[in-house]
């Protein structure tokens, strides 16, 4: 095979290899628990899993834009979303995950946030909706639930 | 000592051959990545504002193909979501367009790799892990002998006895410095 062939195959052949497997991406250990949990089960007693590793599904609705250390998958119920929280650098959710159905394994873990963190993640959340805010609504202090991730398998949408 | 300083000199001129191309790399995408809390190093976003007739707050499978076809999307959907009873998401391949539907307006955000950039990102913090890591460690070594080396390639009054030697000290003092200030400062 002469050099410019040689070249021409070997960039054949990673092509094929590289669209063989383009409609599966793995992330981080990717997921091995037996069953799926309905993140609107997961949400309705998000205290009976807590600690617990688990396995949800859902399309990737929301990115983290500046470090893609998180994704929001939603629900079976319209409206609802689960956060998967990975760590920073570890795995990495880029932003054409958006609208790919993903499967997340971790473990689900709870945040109890004081009334100040409880305030600011309102008041982020307000800011977000175009919506007016007033700290002093804010009585009670919010606990966030989240799955601490470590692995997630997409399935690209065409 | 001559002979030992022959040797750091053929070190040094020829890792430096092989060393030049990914400290171009490393050092384009640092001054980069250095400045992420300032721009999105690997991806340009643009917004795009679209208005149509809006369609109200009907059932989802209702006001889908209505939307659709008012925006006028030339390209497959991928998905669409209902965040709240007054918006909708769409999902497209490099994008998504966040629909108020009683508004009647969609902004749409385009997302696209940066050109060279992303690919120097991905190389510099060794997202695609594998082999990349033997040749980041490899690349690491070879600069840790270059620093090495460099220190005995000139003598005299230029050398490490002289200049090169307060230069030597005011470089390792750099980050010193900073480290006792940074746990200084809590």
């Amino acid at each position: 095979m002469r050099p410019n062939n040689w070249l021409l195959g070997t960039a054949l052949v990673l092509l094929l290899a590289g669209g063989a497997g383009a409609e599966e991406i793995i992330y981080g250990l990717g997921v091995s628990a037996a069953d799926t949990v309905r993140v609107s089960d997961l949400l309705a007693n998000p205290d009976g899993y807590l600690g617990q590793t688990i396995r949800v599904q859902g399309v990737a609705v929301g990115s983290c834009q500046h470090r893609g250390c998180w994704i929001n998958l939603a629900s079976d119920v319209e409206g609802q979303t689960v956060r998967v929280q990975v760590k920073d650098g570890e795995i990495v959710f880029p932003p054409e995950i958006l609208g790919d159905l993903v499967l997340a394994e971790g473990v689900w873990t709870a945040n109890n946030l004081d009334l100040e963190t409880t305030k600011k993640v309102c008041a982020a959340e307000a800011s977000k909706q175009g919506e007016d805010f007033d700290p002093d609504q804010v009585t009670t202090c919010r606990t966030l639930y989240q799955l601490t991730g470590t692995g997630a398998v997409a399935n690209k949408q065409k | 000592m001559r002979g030992f300083r022959k040797v750091c000199r053929w070190l040094h001129r020829e890792l430096a051959f092989v060393a030049v191309g990914l400290t171009l790399v490393y050092a384009v995408s640092g001054i980069v990545i250095n400045h992420a809390h300032h721009w999105d190093a690997n991806y340009q976003r643009t917004l795009t504002t679209m208005v149509f007739e809006p369609v109200g707050i009907g059932p989802t499978a209702e006001i889908t193909p209505v939307v659709l076809a008012r925006l006028q999307l030339e390209e497959p959907v991928k998905n669409i979501w209902r965040p709240a009873p007054d918006r909708l998401q769409i999902f497209l391949a490099d994008g998504t367009v966040e629909v108020d539907l009683v508004a009647g307006e969609a902004v749409r955000e385009t997302v696209r790799r940066r050109p060279w950039l992303f690919d120097l990102n991905f190389m510099h913090l060794n997202s695609g892990r594998g082999p990349w890591t033997g040749i980041a460690d490899a690349y690491a070594g070879i600069l840790i002998v270059l620093a090495l080396t460099g220190i005995f390639l000139v003598t005299g009054r230029r050398g490490l006895a002289g200049r090169g030697g307060v230069l030597l000290v005011l470089g390792l003092m750099l980050p010193l410095v900073y480290a006792i200030a940074m746990r200084l400062a809590g």
